[in-house]
Parts: structure tokens; sequence; C-alpha cells
């Protein structure tokens, strides 16, 4: 009888194997070992190193221009900036606002979707409402929302697990990034300075939702870091939002979380120093939150120049001697690699047209031109406001050695203006006109990753907000402003496939297999597409 | 984190419920309450973040003047705010930036203050002007109340969008005053911009850009031909940034005949 049992319960899970791929758990080990299946896409940046490579190699230079539609999903309206998670048969896509779906990945068909209640006050003075993926660690999924919430899914049915508010949004705190799951913890950040929020890291227990830990970007009168900052209240509202999702070395327990602006964002007369942690990469022990070191880009910044881009993990000889390396095009129009062991600045290069530093020194640290701050008739300054880049995710390939960057090519006209904190009220203290159309340009940039040597550009049209991903295939996968697709060929930048989505993609790619047969997926205006071979 | 294009919902029904509360005291306003230091700090203010289109002392350019006692689309002082604070995408007006509502109240009391100051130079005789157009031939190339050629923007209401002194210029230097596209992913960009493409196969293709992205062009002929080319079966493409296929008319037209077409064509299509 007993005996009976077992044959029929594991003849079902053979079944279900084959039928549906029920869901396995997706455990810590399982994340520390991402890249050992690329048939699955597990976190934001494909693994812990956020390099969104695809070690898969069916789809290459030699058969990618046949790629053809699998099936496409249509999601709520808005703006989608979704990274889709891909584990064991199941595909999860978020959508503007804060709505999570899972999906069949065979089909496309929907398992299910869950959509929080948003109040229709909400507060998102810093972007617009989008959500750019959702974390998974063993059968729940984690989702950050426009309204302050940070909330534990079901994995198999959408059920809500635990709902925790992180920070009131009525004080302009909001969460548009894909968590970071980590051993039994949950890292999220927030975003809001353009509200005059105090920014923080925080780390949830996964299975309760009780908060483990919170780090301010912003230190307290006193606290380390406080001697960057005017002996006043200016910390209080002093920014350092901490609005997307990080990388982590699970061999040195180190995870590095990037700061935003300090606030107001262009009138920096109430906040002279460099305003630490601001616009900066924390490396964090993740059991403690504790700041190992820092590095800080932009010190004192007045154009709104987050350092809120994709830190990548990746290691490489520097003078003959193998590095663990961490680089980062940053917002500033600089590309930079340090040592991600100790925050050492190793070496830093524009990657786009930059009219406000001299140079760096040595320690990496920017020498400001005169004359670049922004002023009440408006001061042109390169980068533009939103910076050479941004969120959204460059890419490197261990096998060219090579960081791909889209790259926004464009100044801007940088006002200042009043800052006065009022709670819920925009505290910005300035703003921008962009140096708009033909004299602006988006272009696909590869760096040689430990130099930021410029190897080879493909240029765009406008400058645009689709992420790259690089494949083992040899290919670059991205898209453009103008709504096309399009797989570049890694080594050269020859263009080897495109066509025409109809909508301006703000898409990051991702790449998977089914069945043994690979996938790309990537978002265009609001429908999600997914190609594969003939 | 800023990103433009960013409205929010709250922003919009405090503006919305703003204008019910504030409509009727503000219409009759026109800066009233406003300190001369106060239309002091919205003209600098200003002359940053709105005279490249709507031009010095708010007289017109790209986009419409606003020394004018009644703005179409700001009739009151809320509405006006509102308009400064989100911008109006769908007619091509960014939110330049966000303002506090002093800044707000400061702009719109200078903005209120240009009415005052007269409107823009329209010395025409709109009417001898309609007869200019239709002797200069105008109509081959642009519809006005449905009548003409297509090559060419239409100006049923180009008095209501554009000012006189772009208008005028638009006449004589048609390159320098190229519209702005609306199409999608090439906002911002040129449009009627000339361009010229070579095949690889030789042949060669000149007219306006009517659309491109990375991959591809898309041409019109002044004959009206359309052509979409890939950008790999292109030798070469050409684009003249500053020109523009219309001919300029600054030797064709007497000095009274310009005044007068730009009175006829500010006069189109504005009730203001």
């Amino acid at each position: 009888m007993r005996i009976d049992r077992t044959v029929i319960a594991a003849t079902a899970v053979a079944l279900a194997t084959v039928a549906a791929a029920p869901q396995a758990q997706v455990t810590y080990a399982r994340l520390v070992r991402a890249a050992a299946e690329p048939q699955n896409w597990l976190t934001y940046g494909g693994t812990y190193k956020s390099q969104r490579y695809s070690p898969l190699t069916e789809i290459n230079r030699a058969n990618v221009g046949r790629l053809k539609l699998a099936w496409a999903y249509q999601t709520r309206a808005g703006l989608v900036e979704t990274s889709p998670i891909v584990a064991d048969g199941v595909m999860y896509v978020t959508e503007p606002p804060s709505t999570v779906t899972a999906l069949d990945v065979r089909t496309g068909r929907q398992l299910w979707t869950y959509t929080p209640a948003i109040p229709s006050d909400v507060i998102t003075y810093s972007s617009p409402q989008v959500n750019r993926g959702v974390a998974i660690l063993d059968d729940t999924v984690f989702l950050g929302t426009v309204s302050g919430h940070l909330i534990a899914l079901d994995a198999r049915s959408g059920g809500v697990r635990w709902d925790v508010l992180v920070e009131d949004n009525h004080g302009g705190y909001y969460l548009t990034l894909a968590p970071l799951a980590l051993d039994g913890l949950v890292i999220a950040g927030v975003s809001g300075a353009e509200a005059g929020i105090r920014g923080f890291i925080d780390a949830y227990d996964a299975r309760t939702g009780a908060r483990r830990w919170r780090t301010y970007t912003v230190p307290a009168p006193g606290e380390s870091g406080s001697e960057t900052w005017p002996k006043n209240d200016a910390w209080k509202n002093g920014g350092g939002s901490t609005w997307l999702t990080g990388s982590y070395d699970p061999d040195l327990n180190l995870l590095y979380w990037t700061t935003g602006n300090p606030g107001p964002d262009w009138n920096p007369d109430n906040r002279p120093g460099d305003n630490l942690y601001t616009c900066a990469v924390l490396a964090m022990d993740p059991s403690t939150g504790a700041i190992k070191w820092h590095f800080q880009f932009t010190p004192g910044d007045m154009h709104d120049w987050d350092a809120n881009q994709m830190v990548i993990l990746f290691e490489a000889p520097i003078n003959g001697r193998e590095r663990k390396l961490l680089a980062q095009a940053n917002r500033n129009a600089f590309y930079y690699v340090l040592d991600r062991v100790t925050g050492e600045f190793i070496t830093a290069t524009p990657f786009s047209k930059q009219t406000w530093a001299e140079r760096l020194d040595s320690k990496g640290r920017p020498i400001r031109k005169p004359g670049t701050a922004p002023s009440v008739e408006g001061t042109l300054v390169y980068p533009h406001i939103q910076g050479a880049a941004n969120w959204f995710s460059p890419s490197y390939s261990p096998k060219t050695g090579l960081f791909y960057q889209s790259v926004r090519e464009m100044g801007a006209y940088f006002f200042k203006g009043e800052a006065k904190f009022t709670r819920g009220a925009p505290f910005v203290g300035g703003g921008g006109r962009a140096v708009t159309g033909d004299e602006s340009l988006g272009v696909v940039r590869a760096l040689e990753a430990t130099t930021g040597k410029l190897k080879w550009e493909f240029p765009l049209l406008s400058p645009g907000w689709a992420s790259l991903m690089a494949t083992a295939g040899d290919l670059v996968f991205g898209g453009t402003e103008e709504g096309n697709l399009f797989a570049l060929d890694a080594e050269t930048g020859k263009p080897l496939w495109d066509i025409q989505a109809g909508g301006a993609v703000r898409g990051i790619p991702v790449s998977y297999a089914v069945d043994g047969k690979q996938y790309v997926a990537i978002t265009a205006g609001t429908t999600l597409f997914t190609f594969t071979l003939p | 984190m800023l990103r433009s294009g960013a409205m929010t919902r709250r922003s919009l029904i405090r503006s919305i419920v703003a204008s019910v509360v504030l409509a009727a005291p503000a219409m009759a306003s026109g800066g009233q309450g406003a300190s001369a230091r106060d239309i002091e700090e919205g003209k600098a203010i200003f002359a940053g973040a709105c005279v490249v289109c709507h031009g010095i002392a708010g007289g017109g350019a790209m986009a419409p003047p606003l020394n004018r006692p009644t703005l179409q689309s700001a009739p009151d002082d809320a509405t006006l705010q509102r308009v400064i604070k989100e911008g109006m995408p769908e007619r091509g007006m960014p939110r330049v930036r966000r303002f506090t509502d002093n800044e707000l109240s400061q702009l719109a009391a200078y903005i209120r203050s240009l009415a005052s100051g007269g409107r823009a130079p329209v010395t025409g005789n709109a009417k001898a002007g309609a007869a200019v157009y239709e002797k200069s031939g105008c109509a081959t190339c642009h519809i006005v109340r449905g009548q003409g050629g297509s090559f060419g923007p239409q100006l049923t209401t180009i008095g209501f969008a554009r000012g006189p002194e772009y208008l005028r210029q638009a006449i004589v230097e048609p390159g320098a005053a190229l519209p702005r596209s609306a199409v999608m992913g090439l906002r911002g960009y040129d449009e009627y911009l000339p361009i010229q493409v070579v095949t690889t196969t030789g042949r060669t293709v000149r007219g306006v850009r009517v659309n491109e992205d990375a991959f591809t062009v898309q041409v019109r002929e002044m004959s009206g031909a359309l052509h979409s080319f890939r950008k790999a079966e292109l030798r070469s493409i050409s684009k003249e940034p500053g020109a523009s296929l219309m001919p300029s008319y600054r030797a064709r037209l007497s000095s009274t005949e310009l005044d007068d077409l730009v009175a006829f064509l500010a006069s189109l299509g504005g009730t203001q």
C-alpha cells in the first residue's frame, strides 16, 4: 500500500514535470549559481554580478537573422520597463504601475496576476509610475509598489504572503525597483529625492517581512559622513535615493548598492559639501547593513546625476594581476572601474560628451569646470539632466571582455530655482530643458571593460531608454526609442537583425530556454515580445 | 532621479480642484496682487525656461504668443499655472521643470503683465495678405481651410500655433524655421528636413524626411512620391539642417506684401 502510493506520487510528479513543469524552489543556492542554469533568468541582472549576459548559444551570429515571434503579451497601459524573471517554466513580468503577472513561458498565457491597491493621490515626483521587475526566492516573489509597499506573493498563485509599508508615500517615498533576494533576506531601496526624502536601503526577512536593518544614505549629525554636510537641517531632506537594484558578491559577502542625487537637485546653496553618501556606490555587509566602503562619483552634485546605474561585477587582470572589479557607466558621463574588494579607484574615462569636469584626480574625484552650475537663466551643460546613462541596464560579456552601454549623448540647460521644503511637495530647486532633436544622439557603445576604451559604436537615432543584453552567441540585443528591436555583432557592432515593434522600447531584454530551445524576450511599448528560431 | 513626462495624478487632481475653486476670482486677476518684484522674478524665470519657444516678451515663436489679454488654453490663472506645471505634451509643450507654487505665481504674474505690453507687431492687412497668398502660389504646397496641396505643413490654424515673427521668418528664411516633429520617436526633431539619399544601385532621391529610425528612413519627394529605404540599402544619406525645400520669398514680395501675408497667416485659426 505504502509502496503503491509512493509509485503513484512519483508517477504524478513525473507526468507533471513533462506536462507543466511545476515550480521547483528557487533556493538561495540556486541564485548563487544562477549562471549554471542559463535556461532560467533568476535575478534582475541575470546573476548577482548583474552582467545581463546569457551563456546560451543556440541563437547566434549565423542565424539571428531568422528570429521569429513566438508569442506576445500585452500589458496594462503606461510605461513598461520590466525585466522578466524566468524560473522553471514560469515568467514573472511587472506592469505599470505596480502589477505582477505570471505567464506560462511556453505560450504566454496568464497564470495569475496581482494588482495592489494604489491610492489615486500617490506621490511619484521622481519618475513615471513604472516597475522594473520582481525578485524570486524559494516559492515567493517580491514586489515593490509606487505606494511605498514591499509585498511577498506566493509564486504559484499570486496570493499575498505578507505586505509591509517600507515608508509613508505621503512623504514622497515609493518603489519602482526590482528587489534583490539574498539568503533569507530581501533588499529594497526607495525613490523620492525630488520630494525631499532621506534615502535608505532596507533588508527584510524573506519569510515574515520583518525589517532586519535600515541603512540611511544620508548620515544624521555625528554619524560617519556627516562632516560632508553643513551644520543645518539639510540632511533631513538630503535625498540619496536608492531606486535601482544592486549587485552582490557571495564570496566577499558584499552587497553593492547605488545612491541618487542630494536634495534639492539643482540648488545646492543650503547643502555645501560633498553630501555623502549621495551619488555613490556603497559596499555593505548584508547581515548588518554596515557600510564597508564607499565611492562617490559626483560629490556635491547639482545636476541630478544620480549614481543609480547598474554596477556590473567582473574579474579581469589589471597590470598583470587578476582583480575582482566593479564597473559602472555613470550618469555623469564617466565610465568607472573600481576594485570591488576595497573600493579602490582604478580608472575612469568619459563614454559620452561631457562639459562639466576638467578631469578626475588620481582618486577618481572630479575637478569641476567653472561656470557649469545651474543658473536662473539656464546653463548649457553636457550630459543631459537625465544623464549619459540612466536606469537602463548595460551588459558585460565575459567572452569579449566588453562593456555595452546605450548612451544618451545630449546636453541640457540647467536652471536653478527656489528650494523650500514642504512635506509632500516637489523639492527640486530648478530643473532642465533638453537640447533635443537633431542636436542629440543615441548610440550603443562597446567599451573595453578594464579601461573604458571605445571598441566600437552603433548609432541609433534619438537617445533611448532601452537596456542591452549580450549573449554567448556573440550578440548584443537592444532596442530604440523609435521602436526598433535589434541584435548587433558583439565583437564588431555590425547590425544582424532588427524589427519594427511599433512602440518605444523601454524594455530590458532577457534570454532563457524552454525544452532546449532559446528565446529572447523584451518589451516595446506595452507589448512583451518573445522571439525564437523557426 | 527626475525624468520628464511624469504627470502625477495627485498633482493633476489638485490642479483641477484648484482651477474649479479659483477659476472665478482668478479670471479677473490679470496679475492683480502681484508685486513688481514678483513680475521681475517671473521675467527672469521666463527668460530661462520659456523664451526659446514663446519668444522674447512672449511675442510668440515656435510656440504661440502669450502677450494677449486672453490665452485660449489658459483663460484663468489657475489653468495657466497648471499648463506651466504639467505642460501640454499632446501639443508639444513639455513640462520644462518643476516650479514651486511661488515660482508658478511669479511666472503667471509676468505672463499676465505681457498683455498690457501690447500685441505683437502685426502691421499688415490680412485681407490684402489673402490675395498675396493666392498670387504667390502658396496653395501649391499648403492647405488652408481644406484647399491646397500637401507637400508643406497645413496652415489652417497656423495663426494660433505660431507667433508673427516666426511666420515672417518662415516666409523669408524657411530653413531657419523648420517645425519640430510630433511623429513617434522623432519628437523634437526637425520636420520637413531636406534629405538626399543615394542607393547602393546608384539611384538618388531628394525630398523631405518624413520619418527615420536606426534602420530605415522615409522620404517624400516634392512630387509627393513617398520612398522608404533600409539604411543598409543606401550608399549615403545627406541631411541639410538649416535648409528647406521651400524657396525664400524675401526677394519675391514687397515689404507691404510681406506684412500683409504675415497678417493673413496670423489671422488663421485664432480667435485671439
